[in-house]
């Protein structure tokens, strides 16, 4: 795991900021973007947001990028769906085979859903690279958001570290005995891994039951208040 | 203090992991449990709380009866505190004050007396200033002492450890066992399952060796590693020094008057006894 996030959530400028005031910058930023629908204020929320993790937070910039990379493929590949597949009314442009085109409709559908989006992102990412996760489920706890919301929370924030580092250990000793040296035997590895994880999870979850038994665990995850630091 | 009487458990029809196992630990003593991979240790330890209900026998702790209703397991839970192998497996929280403190917040102790615990706790294991960090990002050693703060805090009279130097550098194992005689010593009860013979003499009043779901040998470290037999089913060795002199008695000719040394300390002792005469 090249690129840690939660490692970049503990270790910049503005994780010692109060976290309800980013949970709060974050839902109103994420509800005025998506309600304006205006393009120009889409790029300025980008502009905007970029900055602040860029340059007030001091997250480096290939570890933004590297955190827009996965989200922005799922857009292009959304907005080429839309583009393509939805809309009626003037056609615009013409593929030439299957009938396929693009209408003003749909045309004008993409391109808003792109920018919304776009403008979304650094919100959410000034949220999640800024502040530990442990804080945003404190402030939701204190917000009273339901407690298994937050426990399920807690306990899959837990496991995603377990499982990335099991699936990193298990993939470095599939390919020392080159595992993915061809296109075949990379999906057989990746199919073997998957199924063996699905394994070592039952596994696991029963062992963190027992030691969460062990301490004296009554099906509810109690809050702990820290000590105020003088 | 604590007491087994004939323990069987089986996972299912076709394997009894513990085929009547009985053994006493008296307070204040540490204990090893030694044995080969499979032997049964960490499913023994896992009656001692009560997570496993045994098929049969009973386990007694201050000479009570282990009950399996839950007001007596919350009870017997905090007298029994078990640290696990893997510390992954036990650290489940976001930061590490939080793990350490959800042992107490379970017993329902006041936030004041918690906020305390952790305090002592970490600051016992030598991880004072780590309350903050998020445990992905401490050493192997670093999480063990987390998993041994989490049960301090609970204030056990007993603590089992599964394997606590698996996994360990040397340095990490040394500091380990300081650790673990300095708890001793303040009067908790300490067992143990290994299989590094090398340091067991150091630490344990009382070896127990368990082989196969059966007890095959128990008494002090000087008893069990004078007798191969026992050793040899088990998969064990004696420890490296009491090796060197075995083999200087068997190929030098030193007569030992079948006293070995399990310690360097005691190895010491005896060269110099030797080199003397």
């Amino acid at each position: 795991m090249k690129f840690d996030m939660d490692y970049i959530a503990h270790h910049n400028e503005l994780t010692e900021t109060n976290p309800y005031f980013k949970l709060f910058l974050t839902i109103i930023l994420l509800i005025v973007t998506l309600a304006l629908d205006n393009l120009y204020f889409d790029v300025l929320i980008f502009v905007v947001m970029s900055i602040v993790i860029l340059a007030i937070a001091r997250i480096s910039i290939w570890s933004y990028l590297k955190f827009l990379t996965i989200p922005v493929a799922f857009l292009v590949i959304t907005c080429l769906f839309l583009m393509f597949f939805f809309g009626k009314g003037e056609v615009i442009f013409e593929i030439g085979f299957f009938g396929i085109v693009v209408t003003a409709d749909s045309f004008h559908y993409a391109v808003y859903t792109f920018f919304r989006v776009m403008g979304c992102f650094p919100c959410l990412g000034f949220l999640a690279l800024t502040t530990p996760i442990a804080k945003i489920l404190h402030c939701l706890a204190t917000l009273k958001v339901p407690k298994i919301m937050i426990e399920i929370g807690l306990l899959m924030y837990n496991a995603i570290f377990i499982f990335l580092n099991e699936i990193d250990t298990m993939q470095k000793a599939q390919d020392t005995r080159l595992g993915y040296h061809s296109y075949w035997s990379s999906f057989k590895s990746l199919g073997a891994l998957t199924s063996t994880i699905f394994l070592r999870s039952l596994d696991k979850s029963e062992t963190l039951q027992f030691a969460l038994d062990s301490r004296g665990y009554t099906g509810e995850l109690p809050l702990y208040e820290p000590k105020r630091e003088e | 203090m604590l007491e087994v009487k004939n323990i069987k458990y089986s996972y299912n029809k076709d394997y009894q992991a513990l085929k009547g196992v009985s053994l006493k630990v008296e307070r204040g003593q540490m204990v090893a449990l030694l044995g080969k991979n499979g032997a049964g240790k960490s499913t023994l330890f896992l009656h001692l709380n009560g997570i496993y209900e045994p098929d049969e026998g009973q386990v007694f702790i201050d000479g009570e009866e282990l009950k399996y209703d839950k007001k007596s397991l919350l009870k017997f839970r905090q007298k029994v505190g078990i640290v696990f192998q893997n510390p992954d497996d036990q650290i489940f929280a976001p930061t590490v004050e939080e793990d350490v403190a959800f042992g107490p917040l379970n017993l329902g102790l006041s936030m004041e007396e918690v906020q305390q615990r952790v305090t002592d706790a970490l600051e016992r294991v030598g991880m004072s200033g780590f309350e903050k960090t998020a445990p992905h990002h401490l050493s192997g050693g670093q999480k063990k002492r987390v998993a041994i703060a989490g049960i301090l805090a609970m204030k056990p009279e007993i603590m089992v450890l599964d394997e606590p130097t698996a996994g360990l550098d040397p340095q990490g194992v040394v500091n380990l066992s300081t650790l673990l005689n300095e708890l001793n010593e303040e009067g908790i009860t300490i067992i143990i399952s290994t299989h590094e013979v090398d340091l067991v003499p150091n630490y344990a009043d009382k070896v127990f060796v368990l082989v196969d779901g059966i007890l095959i040998g128990e008494g002090t470290p000087k008893e069990i590693f004078a007798q191969p037999e026992i050793l040899e089913q088990a998969n064990l060795k004696v420890p490296i020094v009491t090796e060197l002199f075995q083999q200087l008695e068997a190929e030098q000719g030193f007569d030992m008057q079948g006293d070995y040394p399990l310690t360097i300390d005691e190895a010491k002792d005896k060269f110099l006894e030797i080199l003397n005469k």
